[in-house]
């Protein structure tokens, strides 16, 4: 009796068959490492390579670093203490992820510069004339500022799902224990979050690496500038492949670092014993401070930006047209929609598949399917566009056989955007999944079947509804990113097919970041929705 | 309330997916019906101009023959990637960018065809259109120098040579070597000049920098009022746009600066062609010929000047006002194709200098 | 013979050793078993592989009659008729009580199952507890909670996990008996899996000692671990105790 052929059935073969398809275009791209060098290699390695990913690692450093200490604290307060406005900032505070970073760029330069707000009433209405280097921005410590502000709600949300959940025990037996908040805060609490927050900051280095809207418009050189230039600019794809693996390359060696920092714990609890931590509710100066630190942050990455969005829009307002804003709307939110359901149905089947079969490669392989979310988005369009095109010829005679009089179907149709989607936004619906799977362990799976109910029925009754937290949670997250990403949507949309992102984008890459507000402003509307909706679903669960 | 909630989501996503669906067997059905209808009328754009100018007339075009446009918009070279791996299958029908060096780019791909009419070669001038035809330029826009009216006298002006002179030391603002438009010129240069002039030029711009480059076009002359430098190189239409803006605080800072065409007594002034291409295979080149000659033609051309700050390609058409004061210019006299062949040099160049 | 467990071998995939390693042992019906042995010893593993939660390497098992491993049989655990208590109960925490025993309960009408959620609550002597969630619910209650919901589906057999682990000490007592009532009551046959001495020798008819995946000694808890002086915290409760047996 083979065990591991044993467990083949329903769920190995679709789990399989959709880690297949996700890898498939990515492979396009690993066999780029070894494709041989062209005469543009030299050039590269000797004028870009080093400082370019010197200036990339100095901006995924202070990245990780303040968005861990932003994240951390802040999802530490809300946790743990009471105070005024405590529970609108609990969901306020992920509000800032609705706002792509290239926006948030646009925006905050809009805001410092010479004719943007602070140095126009400065110089207008107190006739102060500031030194402008002092509110410029475009710089790496700038391209720092703004990747923090966005990127933060990834840590915070991670963090404290895990402390308001997991951690009360552990926090109350340190507490009688005699110690303090600051020395729970070092002692216990960073140590036991330690596996959320490298959940929360990978997702934050992995969107600064890939990330090329904001240091293009900075003018900062990293390894994103390096793949696009020899692109773009060399006309030299080949070697751009051989770039984007490299940096592949550097995501699987973070990989392998987050799994050793993990140390390959797995936090599984059972309901019986996990209950919520209880506040500590904060009075006078404390509670003042805790509000107004919640505040600061909440306003300079959200309310400020907003604000300077709205102010544009009513500014050109009827200078843009309109009519057709409602389309873009309903493009924007039905393919966002679809695309994450279908990632959330992925990886459940692949989550399970994951968890059943006792084997170390069941476990690794759905890992790699992070590979998508490394590499700069157009690196991925290439390599989709070339699979669904094979795929079209591929299915070419069957196209002849029902009547279709053209070559092209499959990659001139949504379908392809979505299976791009899919492949690159899989591991962060993947990732919330799994350590939903982690969490609820395998008892009540277990306990079910021993009821004499199916592995089906079972998987629809017990394990979606006890997950409903992560699914919803990965629903948002997935939906969001898709709403806001750029250089897919672009290139691999059907014919005249708009959406938000790619209306913000037409406009701010030609400079016209006023033109660009009333678009930039309903991505960040509707992503807002999309949080509210979740908080609201996740708080009505029975505690 | 939880349940309806639940509920409520499920649903929305059923009817949203159901939509999506139907939009899908949509333009699967209006595809196949095309087809069967023996092509009366579409024609598929891939475009990189994001101007809402360009929508409009485009829709113009529709009103005036019946013939539908597609579009496609995205980057320039990830447009030529798509239509490179859709090869004869390729539904594009026409490839439009905003710089020259990415058609020159598409043709040496073998990815355009051939395309000629009389109407064409009366409204284009011959110098921008491809020598072998396989393009032709829809608006131009020249690349200028923008100064600080209170601290720059025009008669100090003369050529971009004479930037890299030291009384302009931490005087000179541009963008980043990423910009496509300076690529363009400094390949203008590589032209004009020879390789070794071209990189002495770059190093001598380099070693008078006011601050590493950042930002766009925009924040250059931003950068001039803030007092960082004097003069800086950049677009035409950037500067028409900035003393048209909503903003007035950006009207105050374009009119408080001069506008230079320099070389005018030397080599002209860089220009850079907006241009479009048939795309080999394409299934409905007679509708492309059709829209190319539309969008040359006097009343698109007019719309173009006016709307976006461009200057017409088509001689009948004037400039629009903003641009007829600037007076007229002398421009470089070289093969546009040129700036595409000298483009990946002009890289290397920029990188060796240190031009970030 | 009711139950008849042959040669059983079984490895987990991340360990060279075998976890248990040919075991055989049979059972009577109505019988009440204790798997007795320290942690890691391959008790609970024996029960997980009864249940059908692992597979074995080696090794067959009958019920009643009916084959439901071998070689070339392995019934999935759904269909195999068998109930289980788990160490932490598993109670699903979206469900109320009544819900969670209702899930095992199926081909029956809507007013039968009704009946027998009054029945086993009754049995484990929760009556109106039916609309309380798990977590309302004290220690000993989600305990009963676990076996009511176990016993609901009239399994063959029922397997109990460390069902006294997660109880306090004075409850411990208290529970076990309720539990020895309860299955003898219900006639069920059933295996218990514990690693407390007190545990083995007051509920069960016959004991396993378990070391290192072997059957070190089996019979009955009077035979098997002589005069009550050898127990820790021995006392007039557990003579009394033994003396029905």
């Amino acid at each position: 009796m083979n065990r591991y052929l044993a467990n083949v059935n329903g769920w190995t073969i679709g789990a399989i068959l959709i880690i297949i398809l996700l890898f498939i275009p990515n492979v396009s791209i690993v066999t780029g490492i070894f494709s041989s060098a062209s005469e543009n290699w030299a050039h590269i390695k000797e004028y870009m390579l080093v400082n370019y990913i010197k200036s990339s690692l100095t901006l995924v450093f202070f990245t990780a670093m303040f968005t861990v200490v932003i994240g951390l604290s802040l999802a530490w307060l809300i946790a743990q203490y009471d105070f005024p406005l405590r529970s609108f900032m609990k969901w306020a505070l992920i509000l800032p992820l609705s706002i792509p970073p290239f926006i948030g760029a646009y925006t905050y330069h809009g805001i410092v510069n010479y004719t943007g707000v602070i140095q126009k009433t400065l110089r207008n209405q107190f006739e102060i004339v500031p030194n402008p280097s002092f509110f410029d921005i475009m710089n790496v410590p700038g391209a720092i500022f703004i990747y923090t502000l966005f990127l933060y709600p990834y840590v915070y949300m991670i963090t404290r799902i895990f402390l308001s959940h997991q951690s009360a025990s552990l926090i109350e037996s340190a507490r009688t224990l005699g110690k303090g908040p600051w020395e729970i805060f070092l002692k216990v609490v960073i140590p036991i979050s330690r596996v959320s927050i490298i959940g929360g900051v990978s997702l934050v280095v992995l969107e600064v690496l890939n990330d090329y809207g904001v240091v293009k418009y900075f003018g900062i050189q990293t390894f994103s500038t390096a793949i696009f230039q020899t692109w773009f600019g060399l006309g030299d794809l080949d070697s751009s492949i051989k770039l984007a693996a490299s940096l592949m390359g550097i995501v699987i060696f973070i990989l392998i670092i987050e799994r050793i920092l993990r140390g390959g714990k797995q936090y599984s609890y059972s309901t019986t014993k996990v209950r919520p931590l209880p506040l500590v509710k904060l009075k006078g100066k404390s509670a003042v401070f805790a509000t107004m630190y919640t505040l600061v942050i909440f306003s300079i990455a959200f309310l400020v930006p907003v604000i300077q969005l709205m102010d544009w829009v009513i500014l050109t307002f009827g200078k843009v047209p309109m009519g057709e804003v409602l389309v873009y709307t309903r493009n924007s939110v039905t393919v966002a929609a679809l695309s994450a359901t279908l990632i959330i149905v992925f990886s459940l089947i692949v989550g399970n598949f994951s968890r059943i079969v006792h084997h170390k490669f069941a476990k690794l392989l759905p890992k790699l399917t992070i590979l998508g979310y490394s590499i700069p988005g157009a690196v991925i369009a290439v390599a989709v566009v070339t699979t669904f095109i094979a795929l079209d010829r591929f299915l070419a005679p069957v196209y002849e056989f029902i009547g279709i009089d053209s070559g092209l179907v499959l990659s001139v149709s949504l379908f392809m955007l979505i299976s791009a989607y899919i492949i690159r936004f899989f591991a962060i619906g993947y990732n919330s999944i799994e350590s939903g799977f982690d969490k609820i362990g395998t008892d009540f799976r277990d306990a079910s079947r021993m009821l004499g109910v199916s592995r089906l029925r079972t998987f629809f009754k017990i394990d979606v509804p006890m997950m409903k937290g992560a699914i919803i949670s990965g629903f948002v997250l997935v939906f969001v990113d898709i709403l806001k990403e750029i250089p897919l949507t672009l290139i691999l949309r059907p014919f005249n097919y708009d959406t938000l992102a790619t209306k913000a984008f037409q406009y701010a890459s030609d400079e016209k970041i006023m033109e660009a507000s009333q678009a930039s402003l309903l991505i960040v509307g509707v992503s807002a929705i999309a949080i509210i909706i979740f908080h609201k679903l996740l708080r009505e669960e029975p505690k | 309330m939880k349940r309806s909630m639940i509920f409520l989501v499920v649903a929305m996503m059923l009817v949203l997916s159901a939509c999506s669906s139907a939009n899908n067997t949509n333009t699967k059905n209006e595809a196949a019906k095309t087809g069967s209808e023996v092509k009366t009328g579409e024609v598929n754009l891939y475009t990189s101009r994001h101007y809402d100018v360009d929508n409009e007339l485009y829709k113009k075009f529709e009103e005036e023959t019946g013939i539908k446009v597609n579009v496609i918009k995205g980057e320039a070279d990830e447009l030529i990637e798509r239509i490179k791996r859709e090869g004869t299958a390729t539904k594009a029908d026409i490839l439009l960018t905003a710089d020259v060096g990415r058609l020159f780019r598409a043709k040496e791909d073998g990815l355009l065809q051939e395309v000629s009419s009389d109407i064409l070669s009366k409204q284009v001038p011959s110098n921008y259109r491809d020598t072998d035809d396989m393009w032709v330029g829809l608006t131009k826009r020249a690349r200028v120098l923008v100064y600080n009216k209170d601290k720059v006298k025009p008669e100090d002006l003369s050529t971009y040579e004479a930037l890299t002179e030291d009384q302009w030391k931490g005087r000179v603002l541009v963008r980043s070597s990423e910009s496509v438009y300076n690529q363009s010129l400094l390949a203008s240069f590589i032209e004009i000049n020879g390789e070794e002039k071209a990189k002495e030029w770059a190093q001598g711009i380099v070693n008078n920098f006011a601050r590493n480059p950042e930002g766009g076009d925009r924040d250059q002359a931003k950068a001039i009022a803030a007092g960082i430098g004097d003069i800086a190189i950049m677009n035409t239409y950037y500067f028409g746009q900035m003393l048209n803006s909503q903003e007035p605080e950006e009207v105050k800072v374009a009119e408080n600066l001069g506008v230079f065409f320099p070389n005018q007594e030397t080599t002209g002034a860089h220009v850079n062609i907006s241009g479009a291409g048939v795309v080999k295979g394409s299934k409905n080149a007679e509708n492309a010929l059709k829209l190319l000659e539309f969008l040359t033609a006097e009343e698109a051309q007019a719309k173009f000047a006016s709307a976006n700050y461009e200057y017409p390609v088509n001689n009948n058409v004037e400039p629009s006002e903003l641009l007829k004061s600037w007076g007229e210019f002398k421009e470089q006299d070289i093969p546009l194709s040129t700036l595409g062949e000298n483009n990946a040099k002009a890289i290397m160049i920029f990188n060796e200098v240190g031009w970030k | 013979m009711f139950i008849d467990i042959q040669d059983l071998s079984f490895t987990y995939s991340n360990s060279l050793t075998k976890a248990v390693n040919c075991i055989s042992f049979t059972i009577e019906k109505g019988e009440v078993i204790s798997i007795l042995g320290r942690s890691g010893s391959g008790k609970s593993t024996i029960l997980r592989l009864i249940a059908g939660l692992e597979m074995p390497d080696e090794g067959s098992f009958t019920l009643n009659g009916k084959k439901i491993m071998d070689d070339r049989t392995f019934i999935q655990p759904e269909k195999r008729g068998i109930g289980m208590v788990f160490q932490d109960y598993a109670l699903f925490p979206h469900m109320n009580v009544e819900e969670n025993i209702l899930f095992g309960l199926s081909k029956m009408s809507r007013k039968d199952k009704k009946r027998r959620v009054n029945e086993v609550l009754e049995l484990v002597e929760l009556e109106g507890f039916e609309k309380r969630y798990p977590h309302q619910l004290s220690g000993g209650q989600q305990q009963r909670v676990a076996l009511a919901r176990a016993i609901a589906p009239e399994p063959e057999l029922i397997l109990l996990d460390e069902p006294f682990s997660n109880l306090d000490a004075d409850l411990q007592v208290k529970i076990r008996e309720d539990l020895r009532r309860i299955l003898k009551k219900a006639n069920t046959t059933a295996v218990f899996v514990t690693h407390n001495i007190n545990d083995a020798h007051a509920l069960a008819d016959r004991i396993l000692k378990i070391k290192d995946g072997k059957i070190d000694k089996i019979g009955r808890p009077c035979d098997l671990l002589g005069s009550t002086s050898e127990l820790p915290n021995t006392g007039e409760v557990i003579f009394e105790e033994l003396l029905p047996v």
